[in-house]
């Protein structure tokens, strides 16, 4: 069932609220133009079936078997491992009888937190990007 | 050629290269953990429609809710970046966003979904 707006990108608008889409028109159940000029911002006055598309940023789904692949890029693959052996250095730091290890284990810690670190915030973008970044070199022209 | 990827199993062995005795399960909480530390950025796009309700202004975008394909179908949202309202013609037309909201007045006295306190 279509929804009885003609033009809805001149009679509607969205913003976000915590965790909730607003969605407000100007126009009536019939599709009518409200004309007083006060109160026209209203909730959508009409139930339409799938009335919304979201194009939105999604969660990765978890992992719960061996055999699942990480619901991310492959370029971020080899960045959980940093992350996963972060974790197992800071454990280890935290629960070795001997100072020196634990200083080891830290200072490992802070290496691969620095990897999961550049990973993630550095170049993150530019690894996920399908559009942006350098294709290839281009030498600056001296002539 | 299909493109290299890592299965847990695959990142579970390169982590027992340096921990041998790393319980399988606590690896695998732990890649969750990084998954969801990594979801704060664009890691994944989806598309999702919703049904809208007469005189309902907002919209349930929490972590419990779900697409109009049904409650299996769980949103998931992190951040919305577009979107569009079906027209008279059944198309979805792209509608703009509202970034200060103060900026305009809004009648919510047909509003149907309307968070009440908690009772005590």
């Amino acid at each position: 069932m279509a929804s009885n707006i003609k033009y809805p990108e001149d009679h509607s608008m969205w913003f976000i609220e915590g965790d909730k889409l607003a969605l407000i028109t100007d126009v009536d159940s019939s599709g009518n133009t409200v004309t007083s000029s006060r109160k026209k911002w209203k909730a959508i006055q009409e139930a339409v079936t799938d009335g919304i598309v979201l194009f939105y940023n999604a969660e990765p789904n978890k992992v719960s078997a061996i055999t699942d692949t990480p619901d991310i890029d492959n370029s971020m693959h080899n960045s959980l491992i940093d992350y996963v052996k972060r974790c197992l250095y800071m454990d280890k730091a935290g629960s070795a009888p001997d100072p020196n290890q634990s200083a080891v284990a830290m200072q490992m810690a802070n290496f691969h937190n620095q990897r999961w670190v550049e990973a993630t915030r550095k170049f993150g973008i530019k690894k996920r990007d399908k559009v942006g970044g350098t294709k290839a070199i281009v030498p600056p022209d001296l002539r | 050629m299909a493109v290299h990827s890592l299965t847990v199993k695959q990142i579970i062995s390169r982590v027992r290269q340096v921990f041998p005795d790393a319980p399988e399960t606590y690896v695998m909480s732990l890649i969750n953990d990084g998954l969801l530390e990594l979801a704060s950025y664009d890691t994944k796009t989806a598309h999702a429609k919703i049904t809208t309700a007469a005189n309902q202004m907002w919209y349930d975008l929490s972590d419990s809710a779900y697409s109009s394909s049904g409650s299996t179908y769980k949103l998931e949202i992190n951040k919305v970046n577009k979107v569009y309202l079906m027209d008279s013609d059944g198309d979805y037309i792209q509608i703009p966003r509202l970034t200060n909201d103060n900026l305009l007045l809004t009648d919510i006295s047909s509003e149907s979904a309307l968070n009440a306190p908690d009772t005590t």
